[in-house]
């Protein structure tokens, strides 16, 4: 599979992409097929590099969150999360169920709102064949349907962590301050009519048409015993991976391939390393089984069969995750207690941790020292969409061993549907990629 | 009336700014009856075309090529508003600018000299001329369809130009800098966020950035006779709006 060369019955070509849209961030797409032979594909990266695992060093602990959000203005829930419980980690700090709770609730609040605009306003307008959610009359109400969602999902962040952009409530312990029972409670009669109205969202999405293109490879997120996993698990994949969040790390391992320019991350075996998968499909795949029975039996009337193997399906385990992420909300919200403190007390002191949450995108990875006074010595952070980059050049490679001598205006646009439908977010994964223009 | 063509351009960012169009989810099939929003690559797939009455900017100037970019789209543009942090004040990349580039990349790439970066990360205003900002990280979608809604009307936006305070007063919130003795950025800093944090009971850290004629020396001197040091003091500063703070501290001092 990664071998990077193959017989492409196809006359010599440039497909060039100089600048993909509706995907967050800067990156672009070129192809070149040689001598009807050989064909060299790379994901380009031209959004600028930030460094910020350069200017945390030497900032205090409770920085973190708040500069870790600014990674990303689409999932900064997901940064806030995975740092906070790395710090946590270190400094041993148990939250309390409440604490647990919120934070999933906020979570849910963020796969919501990144799924439905996802979902309805940048993948949803492939399958329609427009170059918008706007651009066509009939697309309006399936429009109008996600900003209804993503608004519910922008409330909820609202309401616990004051805006739904770089929230302010998270701190190490728990949060700055924590919702009344009420005020959560108000959101209810709007969450259930989402919930019911998003059952049906996912018949919709089963419905769309998709090129066949399953194929066997590994598929890698959180699993947890009790839960669909959020916040806290081990690393599973269908290939039998299973380890905890800080060996995992160990087992990535960045690769360069014959056909791209891009470092790639990959999961190291013995000599070989191999690309995988993270985010929605995976995460069903692992985890459909711990999804309420109401969940399950819709995926199984709209004809999906699990696991999902056609890597261009994202859409639809997406549908399944807003329709849980309801679900979800409204199960905390129901059972949920104001606690007496909005978190723990807690003494900084020095160590090191590795913690991995689920962003809408999949495992968001960090890892932090820090001294003894708990400012940070040193972190890495690996985005999901760094992690699948390699994947994604890998399932255009494929396509390409089929379509190679069609148009170079058909190649360019099932590609750029290919990548989309892994819903990259290139501000993030900017760091870790080379960057050329 | 022919609809004003609007552009939205993304330089260096998180996305959050430009993703606050897409968060004014009741506003925006209204604000497309209004406006022509014909260049948006986070939405559409329009490719870039023509002259904008309207450019929205959101990021900062940290790569050779965006220098020009930027150039190009001020000679596309009746008006150019810059959002957010990363554009008007060069955001929390711009920390590199008070640090060696050389010792930045090596933190984070394997191998570092494959990456071409600027050694700073300025404002958009640094480079061409800005008809208007729009503070706060992320800014606040009030005040961007407030903005787009004067446009029309030809007035001029109502945007508070005034410290965090004054918001904070309005919401009966009490003073976390007097009461708790906190360091609060909310004197020196433009209000327009609402008091969230203060509302949470955590200080401002200054997303908004620095209010018009903001007295920073004389809070860095409040802090540390509450026995902050001069590093702590900085380092309030440095985040995503350090540029604009320490340039008003420094023509403050002078």
């Amino acid at each position: 599979m990664h071998t990077g060369r193959c017989e492409l019955k196809a006359a010599s070509k440039i497909i060039k992409v100089d600048y993909l849209s509706r995907v967050e961030g800067e990156g672009g797409l070129v192809i070149e097929i040689k001598d009807g032979k050989t064909a060299r594909l790379r994901v380009n990266i031209f959004e600028a590099p930030r460094f910020f695992e350069s200017f945390l060093r030497g900032r205090p602990y409770s920085d973190v969150m708040d500069f870790t959000a600014r990674i990303c203005g689409i999932c900064p829930v997901a940064y806030q999360m995975s740092s906070v419980h790395a710090i946590e980690k270190i400094f041993g700090i148990e939250v309390e169920k409440p604490i647990r709770e919120l934070r999933r609730l906020l979570y849910c609040g963020e796969w919501i709102e990144s799924h439905a605009l996802h979902i309805y306003l940048l993948n949803g307008p492939d399958f329609f064949g427009i170059e918008s959610a706007w651009a066509d009359r009939e697309y309006l109400p399936i429009a109008k349907k996600g900003l209804t969602f993503k608004k519910l999902g922008n409330e909820i962040l609202t309401i616990l962590g004051g805006r739904s952009v770089h929230p302010v409530s998270v701190r190490v312990g728990g949060f700055y301050k924590t919702p009344g029972k009420k005020a959560i409670a108000a959101l209810l009669p709007d969450l259930e009519r989402a919930y019911e109205e998003s059952l049906k969202e996912i018949k919709w999405a089963a419905g769309l048409k998709f090129n066949n293109n399953s194929w066997d490879t590994e598929y890698v997120s959180l699993t947890h015993q009790d839960e669909y996993p959020m916040n806290h698990g081990s690393v599973a994949s269908n290939k039998g991976l299973n380890m905890p969040m800080e060996k995992f790390i160990e087992s990535v391992q960045e690769y360069q391939v014959e056909y791209s320019t891009a470092l790639h991350s990959g999961i190291k075996r013995d000599s070989s390393v191999s690309p995988y998968i993270v985010g929605p499909t995976s995460r069903l795949n692992l985890n459909h089984d711990r999804l309420p029975s109401e969940i399950k039996n819709v995926i199984k009337e709209s004809g999906i069969s699990l696991p999902i193997t056609n890597t261009q399906m994202g859409i639809v385990a997406r549908s399944v995750e807003l329709a849980y992420a309801f679900y979800e909300a409204i199960r905390i919200i129901n059972g949920y207690d104001e606690p007496d403190k909005p978190f723990v007390d807690f003494e900084p002191g020095a160590g090191k941790a590795v913690w991995i949450t689920e962003a809408p995108r999949g495992i968001l990875i960090h890892r932090y020292e820090l001294d003894d006074a708990g400012h940070v010595k040193s972190c890495t952070i690996i985005p999901p969409t760094s992690q699948n980059f390699g994947h994604m050049e890998a399932d255009i490679y494929r396509f390409l061993q089929n379509n190679a001598d069609k148009s170079k205006d058909f190649i360019k646009k099932e590609s750029e549907k290919i990548i989309r439908s892994y819903d990259p977010c290139i501000s993030c994964s900017v760091h870790v990629v080379k960057i050329e223009k | 009336m022919k609809r004003p063509r609007i552009g939205v351009f993304k330089f260096t960012s998180c996305d959050g700014c430009q993703l606050t169009i897409l968060n004014m989810e009741d506003e925006i099939l209204d604000i497309l009856e209004l406006f022509d929003i014909a260049y948006f690559r986070e939405a559409t797939d329009k490719p870039l075309r023509g002259q904008f009455d309207i450019s929205i900017v959101e990021g900062s100037i940290s790569t050779d090529w965006q220098k020009e970019d930027i150039v190009d789209i001020r000679e596309r543009s009746r008006h150019l508003i810059t959002i957010g942090a990363c554009a008007t004040s060069g955001g929390l990349q711009a920390l590199r600018n008070w640090a060696s580039l050389s010792s930045y990349k090596k933190y984070v790439y394997p191998s570092p000299d494959i990456i071409t970066a600027l050694s700073t990360s300025t404002p958009i205003s640094d480079h061409v001329y800005v008809d208007y900002e729009l503070w706060g990280c992320p800014i606040n979608k009030d005040a961007l369809s407030e903005t787009l809604i004067s446009f029309l009307t030809g007035k001029r936006p109502g945007i508070p130009r005034y410290s965090l305070c004054m918001e904070c007063k309005r919401h009966g919130i009490p003073c976390i800098l007097v009461s708790s003795g906190e360091p609060c950025l909310g004197p020196i800093t433009k209000a327009g966020c609402g008091a969230l944090c203060t509302s949470f009971g955590r200080p401002c850290y200054g997303c908004f950035g620095p209010k018009d004629d903001a007295n920073i020396e004389s809070l860095m001197r409040y802090f540390q006779n509450t026995g902050l040091t001069h590093k702590d003091c900085i380092s309030l500063l440095d985040k995503m709006n350090s540029y604009a703070y320490r340039k008003v501290r420094i023509e403050g001092s002078k």
